[in-house]
């Protein structure tokens, strides 16, 4: 019999499973989604939080493998010119169903000019990740904008809720050695965006993620920094 | 929504019944009104070769057979799709592109699963949008109509289209690049690079240095540039072009197997650092690298018998003539009465007998192979043919071996890379410099020809110049250097007298030999600039 090396091996199982539970991630949304057109008003919480869960299967699930490619410097962005407003409604159009659900009210901010760079798919999501904790945490409405500042895109997105925790605000978010903010799904969420952030470079200008209790409407901020 | 699917074809590429399902449903609630389903790569190819899809969604994971990135080669290689079909590969990954490691065939976009509607509605409508703006420019691409697609191109950019900017610059410079007006080409990267650093924009200014054979300058823009990007794979086939030019294998070599790591799934550059390892006598990089050449062509429209000949040929060079003969077996399973696969073969096992001491056995596999290739006549590829005459040295065949050689070395004169590999074939069996004599005075007939033609042409004698070049063609039938004097001269003969309909044909049957044979197409631009540019006054004249 062949020997059963795990290094090659590895790689190979991890990217046909991914494959496979990809796939039915992608049916079981599908079919979240229609169920939540046909059923009736008293069942909707239960859907929502059927909705809740799988999209947070499919972020922990890249996440797991974004950190697995990182450690084995497999790691890399497609970055090119992207309109801002199609990277909001991408994140958007992610957790569309949930928002709508949730009756929580999305409102954007963005010029149709506005460029940005970046690898569209890795800050979609990053957005999407941050805007589904949003949705989770936030009374009735969020803002998701996009304007230049300082030789960066800023993209914010600001809520009406509690607000982030302490513990958080006095993160270090670019620094995972202090683990005990990363406890928890916003804490993981935030420490995976962060590390998606810094790798966006434009010369000496890095990206990266700022958060605080500043929103306009009242709850938490977060504010992500490309160059 | 607005309706952006109305009346578009679409095609979708996927092998999982409830997932093709999914995908189906959502073009549908996007108003989408034709849609067409294949379960697997050959099926796909098939509905694609029949109707010009405007959309293609396709999987990249098909089960057995083709995978999505396969069917994309295959349809770019057989020039199936048009220039306005998007081509999206979904994907599990989000890195796909690098893991998939595309060459040549890059899909329009990924789409990674899960997705829903509202997000394959934003990517359509992105790459429908897009299309529609270049269409104007490739459509005079695909013509050859290079002036008129630089003309469309600064219009659109004077529009002041802020999001499709950036794609415009960079196929402003590209088309620059491609009629060789470099000094444009460079301004554009210039200006881009001002604003951002954009690794595309140094690859362009290295490979204009490398058109303009400033190779030194070349090789130290891409080799920055992959410090900073390593992962930016087309740099290292830009590199490797350059020591390929510098004639420096071992370069070649260690570059592509940097390229090779990062993407395993690149059927061409395998095979490119199969020969390279090969030509080093690297036996275990080669050997590798053709067992990944042969494995990943069974699906591929890439798949070649030379793949398993010359790994075959591997075996035998370190006397591993069981494995040799296998790895022939299986290519004869793979390639039923094929009579390159059979020449190939019978050529090798001649020189496999020959070296286990079985002569009547050789000379049986060469003639043989000597008849196949008779029949083949110039279809034989020249590897091959080098090959055949190296056996017949071997066997002292003399006169079948310089008749093999004459032909070669007077049709591909103008391919120092391939004289080089003249040159390495016979002074590894002893016979250094044998051709040189051949080689020099193919050379000088060359250029004695040139010379008188040019001289005809400057006294006006046109028609004089062209027969002489015609005549020479009979001998050097792919000769680049005299197809493009006679473009030249043709393309003055027009500007010169009346442009009547012969003399234009001649010119497009002139190009388009150009374009088979791989002349530069940088070198290529100028002269089909200013034929289109006649063509376009001819065309305007009024008819008398």
């Amino acid at each position: 019999m062949a020997e059963f090396n795990n290094d090659t091996l590895f790689p190979v199982i991890l990217a046909s499973t991914v494959h496979d539970i990809k796939n039915s991630l992608g049916t079981l949304l599908g079919l979240i989604q229609q169920l939540a057109l046909k059923q009736s008003s008293d069942q909707l919480d239960e859907i929502r939080q059927l909705g809740f869960e799988a999209n947070r299967i499919n972020h922990s699930l890249m996440q797991l493998l974004v950190m697995y490619k990182i450690g084995h410097q497999k790691f890399d962005l497609q970055v090119e010119e992207y309109a801002a407003i199609d990277v909001i409604n991408e994140a958007r159009a992610q957790q569309d169903s949930l928002l709508q659900m949730s009756n929580v009210h999305v409102r954007v901010e963005c010029s149709e000019d506005l460029l940005c760079y970046c690898d569209y798919q890795y800050i979609s999501n990053a957005l999407g990740t941050i805007l589904n904790n949003a949705q989770r945490y936030t009374q009735q409405s969020v803002i998701i904008s996009a304007n230049k500042s300082d030789g960066y895109i800023k993209f914010c997105i600001e809520d009406d809720g509690q607000g982030y925790p302490v513990n958080l605000l006095n993160a270090d978010l670019g620094n995972p050695v202090d683990l005990n903010w990363v406890n928890g799904n916003t804490g993981l969420g935030l420490y995976f965006v962060a590390a998606i952030a810094s790798f966006h470079k434009d010369r000496e200008k890095t990206g990266f993620v700022k958060i605080d209790n500043q929103s306009r409407i009242g709850g938490a901020r977060f504010c992500l920094y490309l160059p | 929504m607005k309706s952006i699917l109305a009346g578009k074809s679409i095609l979708i590429v996927e092998d999982y019944p409830a997932m093709r399902k999914a995908i189906r449903d959502m073009l549908y609630s996007l108003e989408a009104d034709t849609i067409v389903e294949a379960d697997n790569g050959v099926s796909a190819i098939n509905a694609i070769s029949k109707t010009n899809f405007d959309i293609v969604l396709c999987d990249y994971n098909l089960g057995a057979g083709k995978n999505g990135q396969q069917v994309l080669e295959e349809v770019r290689f057989r020039k199936l799709i048009e220039y306005n079909c998007v081509f999206i590969i979904i994907a599990a990954e989000q890195s796909a592109g690098l893991v998939l490691g595309a060459m040549d065939s890059k899909p329009d976009e990924y789409l990674t699963k899960p997705f829903n509607a509202q997000q394959l509605f934003v990517r359509l409508e992105r790459n429908l949008l897009r299309k529609d703006l270049m269409q104007d420019i490739e459509k005079e691409i695909e013509r050859g109509n290079l002036s008129q697609a630089i003309q469309q191109c600064e219009k659109l950019l004077t529009k002041g289209n802020k999001r499709m900017r950036t794609h415009l610059l960079k196929m402003r410079a590209e088309l620059a690049i491609l009629v060789g007006d470099f000094d444009t080409g460079r301004q554009v990267y210039y200006d881009v690079l001002q604003e951002r650093d954009l690794p595309w924009a140094r690859l362009g200014l290295g490979i204009i240095d490398f058109q303009q054979g400033d190779l030194h300058q070349a090789a130290s823009e891409f080799e920055d540039l992959l410090r900073e990007y390593p992962m930016f794979l087309e740099g290292y086939d830009w590199l490797s072009k350059v020591h390929e030019a510098e004639d420096n294998l071992q370069e070649v070599e260690d570059v592509l197997n940097q390229a090779v790591d990062l993407s395993p799934q690149c059927i061409l550059r395998q095979k490119k650092l199969a020969t390279t390892a090969d030509k080093n006598g690297h036996v275990e990089v080669a050997e590798k690298a053709y067992k990944a050449a042969v494995s990943l062509g069974k699906y591929s429209v890439y798949k070649s018998c030379s793949d398993f000949t010359n790994l075959a040929k591997l075996y035998s060079k370190t006397s591993n003539s069981e494995a040799a003969l296998k790895t022939l077996a299986d290519m004869r399973q793979e390639y039923v009465n094929n009579p390159e696969a059979e020449l190939r073969a019978s050529t090798l096992e001649s020189d496999l007998h020959n070296v286990s001491g079985n002569e009547e056995m050789a000379k049986l596999s060469l003639q043989k192979a000597l008849s196949l290739h008779k029949q083949l006549g110039s279809k034989t590829p020249k590897d091959l043919q080098l090959d055949i005459a190296r056996s017949c040295y071997l066997q002292n065949q003399s006169a079948e071996a310089e008749a093999i050689m004459d032909g070669l070395i007077k049709t591909h004169i103008d391919d120092e890379a391939f004289l080089n590999d003249v040159r390495r074939m016979q002074s590894d069996i002893g016979m250094e410099n044998h051709s040189e004599v051949l080689i020099q005075t193919t050379k000088r007939a060359l250029v004695a020809t040139n010379n008188k033609g040019v001289q005809l042409y400057k006294q006006g004698k046109f028609k004089e110049a062209l027969a002489l070049f015609d005549k020479a063609m009979t001998v050097m039938p792919d000769n680049k250097t005299i197809i493009i004097n006679m473009l030249k001269i043709i393309m003055h003969d027009l500007k010169a007298t009346a442009i009547d309909e012969e003399k234009l044909l001649r010119a497009q049957a002139l190009f388009k030999k150009a374009r088979q044979i791989n002349i530069d197409r940088h070198k290529l631009g100028v002269l089909q600039m200013e034929f289109s540019n006649l063509l376009r006054n001819h065309v305007s004249e009024p008819k008398v």
